[in-house]
Formats: C-alpha cells, sequence, structure tokens
C-alpha cells in the first residue's frame, strides 16, 4: 500500500515538477546564473535579493502585494462564507442568480473586469456622467476602492469552494449541541465552523494566491494611482530591457516567500487535528425556504451585490461595446462593432474555436491530475505531499508571464527536437501550461470537498475487497460530485481566458480569443474589444451552463429521488 | 520512496545538465555562429555570387518554412503585402515591444524568429551587441533613405529604420485650456497650472516610451534628464503602463494632459475627442521602428528580401495610406505622409549607443522615481 501511494507520490510530483517547478526554477535560476550560462554563475548575485531593501519600487511593490492580499483574502473570505452559506441554507429566487454570477466572475479575466470598473468610475465615466455620481474616481484609485473592487473579483473561487464543501453537514453532532441548549448561532460556531476550517483555511488561500499574482487589476488600476504591486513590477523586469529575467527571478521569490509564510501560518493555526466529519451522522444540507425580515435581507443583500459585482464591470464593458467613441462622455451608439466581431470569417470565431479547445483538453487532463493531486494531499502518507501542496500554490501565484518565459526556456532546446519534444511554437504548449495553471484551481476545490470524507470509508471498503479504481468511483465520485463539477469547470472557464501565459507563447497564427481582445484594446479599438469580450464571454458561459445543467443530471435525479423517499 | 528521489535529483540534474548543455550549447553556438558568420561571410559572398549569379539567371531562394517575422504592428497586412511582392510567405507572431524582446531574450539559445521589425531601436541595437543580429545588410532600397534615417544606421549596418513616429508629442483637452493656457514646450509641463494634470506611458514597459525618456537623458545630461523628470513626478506626472490607458485616462478625464504616441495622438482627434496636439518647436523624441535579422536565420536571403521590401518606397507608402497605424515618418525619399500630420513636425532621437547602453539604468531609475 505505503509502496503503491509513493509510486503514486512520485508520478504527481514528477508531472507538477515539469509543468510547474522547472520552468519556474529556470527563471529563479537566473538569479545566480545570468542566461542560464554556467560562465556566468555568480553566488555573489544573491545579493540582488536583498534589493527589496534598497530600491524603492521593489519595497513598496512588495508591501503593497501583501497589505493588497491581506486585506482582499480577510474581507474575501467573510463575504464568500456569508453568501455560501446563505445559499446552502436558504432556498431563495436569487440563489441561482448568485451561482451564475459568480461563476461568470471567475472565468473573466480581471484586466477585462479592472477595465469595467475604469469605464464605470474614471473622471468622465458612466458613474459620472450619467448617474450623476461624483467621487467614484477618487473611491476606485484609492486602497479602499482597490481593495473592494479585489474582493468582488476574488471572491468567486472561494465561495465556490466553500459552497461545495457545505453540500453535507454533522447532523448528528448539530442536533447534539442543540438539544444541549446550544442556540442555532452557538451550534453553528462551535460544531460547524470548526469542521469546516480546511475548507475555509484552503478558500482563504485561494484568495490570497489569485491576488498576490494578479496582473490585471495591477496594470489597469494600481498601477494608475502609483501602487506598484510585485505581478506588475515582474512584468517591468521581464519586459525591461536588456530584459532582466534576474530580477525577475528575485522578485517572483518574494512571492514563493509569501506562499511560504502564508502555508506555514496555516499549518500552524490547524495543527494535526481532524476534520473529516462525514459519516452515518452526517446529512445532505437541505435548503429551507426563508420568511419575513431575513427573506428580505436576503433577497436584496444578494441582488444588490450581484449588482455591483457583475453589473458594474460586466454592464460597463456591455455599454462600452455599442460605442464608437474612446469615452462615455461622448457615447454614440452603433452596432458596428459587433456586426465586426460577429462576422463569419473574422477572427475572433477562430480565437474562440482555438480558446475552446484548449480549454477542453485542459480541463479534461487537468480534472484527472488535480484529482490525483488532491487524492495524495488528502489521503495518502507520501512523504513529499507538502512539496506537492506547495508546488500547487506556487502555481496559482506566480504571474502567468513568469510561467511562460520558464516554458520557453524548457521547451525551447536544441536537444529537444530529435526528440519531438521541442514544443514552443506549437499549440501542444499552451495545453500543458493551461494544465498547469488548472490544477491548482481543481486541486484547491477539491481538497476542500475531500478533508470532510474520513478516509475509513474508504479503508472500509478496501476491507471489503473493493479495489482502487471501485473505491474511487462508488465512494469519492459521488460524494465528490459537485465539487468535481465545480472543478471542471472553473478550471474550463479559467483556459479560455487565460491571458498572460498565451500572450507570450502562442505560435505564430494561432491567436486565442483573449490575446485577440488584448490586442483590439491596445489597437484603441476600445469598443471592438468589449464587443469581442461580450460575445466570447456569452458564448463561454452558455457552453459553461450547459456543461453544469449536464454534470449535474444524475446529482440531481438522486437528490429528487432523496426528497420523495 | 528512494526512487522517488531519485526521479527528482534526475530531472534537477537533467535541469542542471540542461542549462550547462545549453552554455555547451551556447558556446558551440558561438562557436557555431563564427564559423557561420566567418562561413556567412563566405557563404554570403558566395550566397551573393550565388544571388547574383541566381539574379543574373533569374532563380530566386527556394523557401522552405514561412519567415517568421516577430513585429507590433502591421501585423494584419504585411504578411499579404510581401506574398504579393515577393511571393514569398510570411507568418507573424504580434506582441507589444516588451514581450516581443522578452520572447526573444527568452529564445536566444535556440532562435525561432526570422526577423524582427519592431519600434524599439534601442533593444534591437542591444541585440546586436550580443551578437544577435546579422550585420553587414545592404539592401537596394537603401540608396533611398532620407537623412534622418542613414543617420540612425548602425555601423556594421545590422538593421535598417522603416520609419519613425513621435514617442511623445503633447496633447491636451480643449475644453480645458484654450490657446493661450495650453502647454507648447515639454517645459511648460512642469509648471503648477498642470499640477496632477499630466500622463505619459512607463518607460519600461511601453515600447514608445523609452525612446520618449532617453532622448531627455541624452540632451539635457543623465543629470538633467532626471531633474526634468523629478520636476514632473513633483508636479504629480501619472505614468500608466501603456499609450492606450494614456488615451482612456484623457478622453476619461482623469488627465487634461499628456505626453502620447504619435498615432494615438491623432486617433483622438479623429475620433472627435476634444483634444489637440502640439508639436514642440524643439522637436518630438522619435521612436524608430527598425528591421534586422536574426543571426542564426535558416533563410538569411528571404529575410534580407524582406528588409528591402519594407524600405521600398511604394510599400511604406501603402502602409501609410492603411489606416491608424500609418501616421509616422517614412525612412526612404518619395514617400508622402499623411494629410493631417503635421507638415512641420520635427523628429529627434536619442544617440543610439547611449540609449542603448543606458536602457536598464534610465528604466530602473524611471520606475523607482514612479514608486515613490
Amino acid at each position: 500500500m505505503k509502496n503503491r501511494e509513493n509510486i503514486g507520490g512520485s508520478g504527481i510530483l514528477l508531472i507538477l515538477i515539469i509543468l510547474v517547478l522547472l520552468p519556474l526554477v529556470t527563471v529563479l535560476f537566473q538569479v545566480v546564473c545570468p542566461g542560464l550560462e554556467l560562465s556566468e554563475f555568480d553566488l555573489g548575485n544573491l545579493a540582488l535579493v536583498l534589493d527589496v531593501f534598497k530600491r524603492p519600487l521593489w519595497e513598496k511593490a512588495f508591501i503593497n502585494s501583501a497589505t493588497l492580499s491581506l486585506a482582499t483574502t480577510a474581507i474575501g473570505i467573510i463575504i464568500a462564507g456569508l453568501l455560501a452559506n446563505l445559499r446552502v441554507n436558504y432556498d431563495f429566487p436569487f440563489g441561482k442568480l448568485l451561482d451564475i454570477v459568480s461563476w461568470i466572475l471567475m472565468i473573466i479575466p480581471s484586466f477585462i473586469l479592472a477595465q469595467g470598473w475604469v469605464y464605470f468610475a474614471s473622471g468622465n465615466g458612466i458613474a459620472k456622467a450619467w448617474l450623476g455620481i461624483s467621487g467614484m474616481n477618487d473611491f476606485l484609485f484609492s486602497f479602499p476602492g482597490l481593495v473592494t473592487v479585489m474582493v468582488l473579483c476574488k471572491y468567486p473561487m472561494a465561495y465556490v469552494a466553500i459552497k461545495a464543501a457545505l453540500e453535507w453537514y454533522p447532523a448528528e453532532l448539530v442536533h447534539a449541541a442543540r438539544m444541549n441548549g446550544a442556540s442555532p448561532v452557538r451550534a453553528w460556531l462551535d460544531v460547524q465552523l470548526p469542521l469546516c476550517l480546511p475548507t475555509y483555511f484552503s478558500a482563504a488561500m485561494l484568495i490570497f494566491m489569485d491576488t498576490v499574482g494578479d496582473y490585471g487589476m495591477s496594470s489597469t488600476i494600481t498601477a494608475v494611482y502609483s501602487f506598484p504591486t510585485l505581478p506588475y513590477t515582474i512584468y517591468s523586469a521581464i519586459c525591461s530591457s536588456p530584459v532582466r529575467f534576474d530580477m525577475a527571478g528575485v522578485l517572483s521569490l518574494y512571492l514563493v516567500v509569501m506562499i511560504v509564510i502564508a502555508m506555514i501560518l496555516q499549518h500552524y493555526v490547524m495543527g494535526r487535528k481532524r476534520f473529516d466529519y462525514l459519516g452515518n451522522g452526517t446529512m445532505r444540507t437541505m435548503a429551507r425556504k426563508p420568511h419575513g425580515l431575513l427573506s428580505a435581507f436576503i433577497n436584496v443583500f444578494t441582488g444588490l451585490f450581484c449588482l455591483v459585482a457583475l453589473g458594474v464591470p460586466v454592464g460597463s464593458n456591455f455599454i462600452m461595446s455599442f460605442s464608437d467613441s474612446f469615452s462615455i462622455e461622448r457615447f454614440e451608439f452603433t452596432l458596428e462593432n459587433y456586426k465586426r466581431v460577429l462576422q463569419p470569417d473574422g477572427e475572433l470565431i477562430v480565437g474562440i474555436q482555438h480558446s475552446l479547445s484548449l480549454a477542453v483538453i485542459a480541463a479534461l487532463i487537468g480534472i484527472v491530475l488535480g484529482f490525483a493531486v488532491a487524492y495524495i494531499l488528502t489521503y495518502s502518507d507520501f512523504r513529499l505531499k507538502k512539496l506537492i501542496d506547495t508546488i500547487t500554490l506556487i502555481a496559482m501565484a506566480v504571474p502567468g508571464v513568469v510561467l511562460g518565459i520558464g516554458y520557453i526556456f524548457v521547451w525551447n532546446q536544441k536537444w529537444l527536437q530529435p526528440l519531438g519534444l521541442n514544443l514552443y511554437g506549437k499549440p501542444s504548449i499552451l495545453v500543458l501550461a493551461a494544465v498547469a495553471s488548472a490544477v491548482p484551481l481543481i486541486n484547491r476545490v477539491l481538497v476542500g470537498g475531500m478533508a470532510k470524507v474520513p478516509k475509513e470509508l474508504l479503508t472500509a471498503s478496501q476491507v471489503q475487497g473493493a479495489g482502487f479504481i471501485h473505491r474511487i468511483r462508488t465512494i469519492l465520485l459521488p460524494l465528490l460530485h459537485n465539487s468535481m463539477v465545480s472543478g471542471v469547470l472553473a478550471a474550463f472557464g479559467g483556459s479560455v481566458f487565460n491571458l498572460a501565459i498565451t500572450t507570450i507563447l502562442y505560435p505564430p497564427n494561432y491567436s486565442t480569443l483573449p490575446v485577440y481582445i488584448s490586442d483590439s484594446y491596445n489597437d484603441l479599438n476600445f469598443g471592438y474589444a468589449a464587443a469581442a469580450t461580450i460575445v466570447g464571454g456569452a458564448c463561454i458561459v452558455t457552453i459553461m451552463l450547459i456543461l453544469e445543467f449536464v454534470l449535474n443530471i444524475g446529482n440531481r435525479k438522486r437528490n429528487e429521488y432523496a426528497v420523495n423517499t | 520512496m528512494k526512487r522517488s528521489m531519485l526521479c527528482v535529483t534526475a530531472l534537477m540534474t537533467a535541469m542542471a545538465l540542461t542549462a550547462c548543455s545549453k552554455n555547451a550549447a551556447e558556446t558551440e553556438a558561438a562557436t557555431t555562429a563564427a564559423t557561420e558568420a566567418a562561413t556567412a561571410a563566405e557563404t554570403e559572398a558566395a550566397t551573393e555570387t550565388e544571388a547574383s549569379e541566381a539574379s543574373a539567371e533569374g532563380e530566386a531562394p527556394v523557401q522552405t518554412e514561412p519567415l517568421l517575422v516577430y513585429l507590433n504592428d502591421f501585423d494584419a497586412v504585411i504578411s499579404d503585402m510581401f506574398k504579393e511582392s515577393t511571393g514569398y510567405e510570411v507568418e507573424v507572431v504580434v506582441g507589444n515591444g516588451a514581450e516581443t524582446m522578452s520572447r526573444i531574450e527568452a529564445e536566444s539559445s535556440n532562435p525561432q524568429w526570422d526577423v524582427v521589425w519592431i519600434d524599439s531601436m534601442y533593444d534591437v541595437y542591444n541585440l546586436d551587441l550580443d551578437g544577435q543580429l546579422l550585420t553587414g545588410l545592404e539592401p537596394e532600397n537603401a540608396s533611398g533613405l532620407t537623412d534622418f534615417a542613414k543617420a540612425l544606421v548602425p555601423e556594421d549596418k545590422c538593421f535598417y529604420p522603416t520609419g519613425a513616429h513621435a514617442a511623445g508629442v503633447i496633447v491636451y483637452r480643449t475644453d480645458v485650456y484654450d490657446e493661450t493656457t495650453a502647454p507648447r514646450t515639454f517645459e511648460d509641463l512642469t509648471d503648477e497650472r498642470f499640477k496632477d494634470q499630466v500622463g505619459m506611458a512607463d518607460p519600461g514597459v511601453a515600447a514608445p516610451a523609452y525612446p520618449l525618456a532617453a532622448y531627455f537623458m541624452d540632451t539635457m545630461g543623465m543629470e538633467g534628464g532626471q531633474e526634468y523628470f523629478t520636476t514632473m513626478f513633483e508636479n504629480g506626472l501619472k505614468v500608466y503602463p501603456k499609450n492606450p490607458q494614456v488615451v482612456q485616462a484623457l478622453a476619461g478625464g482623469e488627465i487634461s494632459a499628456a505626453i502620447m504616441q504619435e498615432s494615438n495622438a491623432y486617433e483622438m482627434v479623429n475620433s472627435g475627442e476634444p483634444v489637440a496636439i502640439v508639436w514642440p518647436e524643439e522637436g518630438a523624441p522619435a521612436s524608430t521602428r527598425v528591421a534586422a535579422i536574426c543571426a542564426q536565420t535558416n533563410q538569411p536571403e528571404i529575410a534580407k528580401l524582406f528588409v528591402n521590401f519594407l524600405l521600398d518606397p511604394e510599400i511604406q507608402q501603402e502602409l501609410i495610406d492603411l489606416g491608424d497605424e500609418g501616421y509616422f515618418e517614412p525612412s526612404v525619399e518619395g514617400v508622402t505622409m499623411k494629410e493631417d500630420r503635421d507638415p512641420n513636425a520635427k523628429l529627434v532621437a536619442a544617440d543610439i549607443v547611449f540609449g542603448a547602453e543606458n536602457e536598464g539604468d534610465i528604466k530602473a531609475w524611471f520606475a523607482d522615481m514612479s514608486a515613490m
């Protein structure tokens, strides 16, 4: 058994090393070995690591990234936790809307959301020119404004992860608490919340990693009001000339340090306690209809939240998609942008096709790999599983452009050519990169779900003679159905819009949807870029809704059966 | 377990070896390059002889794969234009200047590109200093270069300018300033009345913004240039990542004046935004688009044809007439500029060697200042 775990763990570790660690190491290694030339090897270059105390930009970027990520995580986890608990425990009209809004926000890249906020809040933007709200400008380009926008952009991952984990609850323990006089709030605080700590920590990590490595928001909002962050500074270093991969390596190292600190903190808080509670005393959480004031509060709160979180940024892009001017102030209605976008032989359609095929492959490979990673982390005694955990988190936080550069170093070697493995310049490298980006997300979602399924369930089944595949198929997969669906959809949606990696790696004549949108924006075709975003986003969201419906057919039938019996 | 550790160790070792082998490969590549350079010289002579013979015999180089061109503009049209003109296939990889240069740098052990055509002259010259460019180019159409363009061709003829546009003209909102209060010179922008109102692109990220910063540092001296920008920062200069963000900020009223790349400025005017363009009398710093060939290209003859094609007055005229990206000063005689472009527009540029050698320092200084 141990041996099998070790083989499995080693295999997974090897794959993650190739997908994530190796590309990253090639960039980090540039610190002591610029250009990866051994003749340039100099340990003295490590002094560059201390430049964070010398260079004002680095110091500020480090502090800004840390404070922004911490503030976003703290507020984001409260919002996500609150929304997930409301959604799971109550049946209310805006519940489904909240899910859809969260999914859309999760797949839309942050640079598009940030762009929407700028259209809304800029000096002559929608808020001022159309709604007569002044001061939005000052608010957006300030720390509280930035944190607000970040929270609204980054909460969905945590929301989805927490919601998936809350689908079962420890009914027996909660009933025992209630029978001993605990109020519902007290029972939740003392029983349910502590048992869900791994999920909340996992969700908080998701927000932290996603925020600390976010470039889209940095380039659109933070850079504008002199709030440099690490991803923006890394991008500047990589895109500076002479190109400073060594500086990008050092700055990425800071990100890795932040992740390690966060993990140590998590480990310290959770210790070696057990959190699995799924057993005979657990029940599927059944949503109940709220009444009176509570119903009004839930509906108004979630409705307003959806309006602000999605309505403002996507609505602003939607409005701009009908404009042929640079600013809202001079808005003139036109359908020309959509006519160009929807041309049957248009480049956008090709871009969408490329992005969709990449996303499908990445989601399929990602779910298999992500499941294996989550299984190893949750149920195995593999000694290097902490390393696996760290690699997945690093993959999430390190900006895509760094991984992209690392991919060029790894996969553009002459000696790989005879082996047919010189993948740089071919679409297959985008698949590898998309899988590397998808696995951490899938893994986080699944780890949250697996944490509540005790290993004893699997062991008992094994004692009865069930093989490994049988155990997975009959025990884990049914219990993790929602988490699996969430993981697949998140990976699919995220891969479609993955801009950073595709920008640096896309092969000649192989434009993808995000590259296409970004190019249109850079050519000052703001309305056209917005129309492309809306059309592309609508296609992806429709596909995801269909996927979710199809993937949940079996689950819905089971739920109906459970309710009827 | 030991086996798993062995696997990991083996992989890491492989990676280190890869670095070594890369180094070895590089040495080999360098040797090969040197040999190739020597051979190239010989081959070139031979090829030129062959070419001249070929041209005498009317034979053209045979293309085995499309020419791969890295560029940041004209991506939608250039492939078809070249094919129509010469019959050869071109594939393009488009990206902003900074992304393209980092891609080239990351590929340096095994370059995939054949030609780079980009408005980052100093970056391209740095590639030459690293030995990554084919030198001694003598395109036939170079005889038609303008004086401004001729002065920019390096001694080793590693690249040729195909046009230049203003990296920064002064643009202001006409609903905020009138003729009397509008800025006329770069110096004006340090005035108190423009406090918190001026924006520009980040020289560290936007390709055209570096020549702008380099020009001030070159003409005023490093200290003088730094003093100028320090005053600008103290006066609330806002630095945006790229020119599109500057356009958006100016159109959205975030700022009321900007130092902006020329074609973006004209696009704003053409779309009816309430802005006006000022070409400073002292001249606007130029961002020069240059074409260069990779030293390790396996189709140098077709690459040379491409460079020559870009120096064709008819081709430059077509690029100018095509649309929004056509706001530039051609590098060859006999081309008419866009009608609405100021006929008295004067371009100035920092010295190539100064711009290339000080690029890292200037960008680092600028980045640190904008963070303070």
